[in-house]
């Protein structure tokens, strides 16, 4: 007892610990603002750097910085600040965004961007392996991502609508994990090149 | 950077900002290892709640791991581009693919941690709240893996081509 006073003590809050948490869509709107931000930050640095969309290129042997993608020029390109600076000025807008929509469409909102992220670029996988080992016919028209935009919106809608609006409340702030986690899969697999040499 | 480099030798500038780079870092891991040691490692109470170990809050720790991270991520940022003229490429040509990838995959980390950092500071906001008590362990921790990735990573380029090497 005299263990669980001194503890006490220490500052921390354990009356406040054990209190019951506050009702679901609680967050005020900077919690809503930090958390959208944090959630909407990895996947679009991940998507940045993989379409290789950088805001600037910085060339580091001149000094120089060059608006969008520049990779010619003496020395090697950075796109590391481009990709950074690009994905934090577009979560921000994304997160002010967030605030002014109401917390349920939010949360459903956060699983299907999250579905799509997942499902855009393997829609796009799915129909490149579709031309090359299935397609019977010229079916390179379908090599572009606008054709797997179709099945990817459909399918992120459907997500969307058979996890409803319960699954995507108690999903809400999960996704600050699945986010990152997942973007550095996707980043670090990109990797591999140089781990299986 | 010419006014500052007719003072100081050019590679000594860049030492001196990695040893700082690494001053710092030591300072964040002890940092963010204390919180997410007092997160993971509750005590209980007589009555069952869960309360805090740390002789100091676990709280006290936010705003200075956010400072130091974000510090550290801009000087890492500025070293970085010494680093890829003059370190990557040799260990490029000395086929040293395992450092250049998992320095790679450190920007990377790095840059998750960067945007976890709101939402971090928002749920260490409340740190008794009961609501968000989850999520804050676990962002938390992952903070503490990026710092920890990081450094580890780090100290092993700078043992290619940096303070000491």
């Amino acid at each position: 007892m005299s263990q669980v006073l001194e503890m006490n003590e220490r500052g921390s809050r354990p009356a406040a610990a054990g209190a019951p948490a506050s009702p679901a869509h609680a967050e005020t709107k900077t919690g809503i603002f930090a958390i959208t931000y944090s959630i909407a930050f990895p996947l679009l640095y991940t998507a940045f750097e993989r379409l290789n969309w950088p805001l600037f290129t910085y060339h580091p042997v001149l000094g120089n910085v060059d608006f969008w993608r520049q990779s010619a020029g003496v020395g090697p390109p950075m796109f590391w600040y481009g990709w950074i600076v690009l994905a934090a000025a577009a979560a921000f807008v994304v997160a002010l965004a967030a605030t002014t929509i109401s917390a349920q469409r939010l949360r459903q909102t956060t699983v299907f961007c999250c579905a799509l992220a997942v499902l855009w670029p393997a829609a796009l996988a799915g129909l490149r392996i579709f031309i090359l080992d299935w397609a019977t016919f010229d079916a390179e028209f379908l090599n572009s991502p606008w054709v797997a935009a179709v099945p990817a919106f459909a399918g992120a809608t459907a997500i969307t609508w058979l996890t409803g609006p319960r699954f995507a409340d108690r999903l809400w702030t999960s996704w600050l994990l699945i986010a990152p986690i997942g973007g550095l899969v996707v980043l670090g697999y990109s990797l591999q090149q140089y781990f299986v040499r | 950077m010419d006014i500052l480099f007719s003072v100081v030798r050019e590679d000594t500038f860049w030492r001196i900002l990695l040893f700082v780079h690494f001053l710092l870092a030591v300072g964040l891991l002890a940092a963010v290892s204390l919180q997410v040691a007092s997160v993971l490692m509750p005590a209980r109470q007589a009555a069952g709640h869960v309360i805090d170990r740390s002789p100091m809050p676990a709280q006290s720790f936010t705003i200075l791991i956010i400072v130091l991270y974000v510090l550290q991520a801009l000087m890492g940022a500025w070293i970085y581009v010494k680093y890829r003229t003059y370190v990557r490429i040799p260990m490029e040509e000395l086929r040293h693919w395992w450092t250049v990838g998992s320095f790679e995959f450190k920007e990377h980390v790095v840059t998750m941690g960067m945007g976890l950092l709101p939402a971090y500071w928002y749920f260490w906001r409340q740190p008794g709240s009961a609501e968000h008590a989850g999520i804050r362990r676990w962002v938390t921790v992952f903070l503490a893996l990026s710092v920890w990735y990081s450094f580890v990573v780090g100290h092993v380029a700078n043992d290619f081509r940096g303070v000491g090497s």
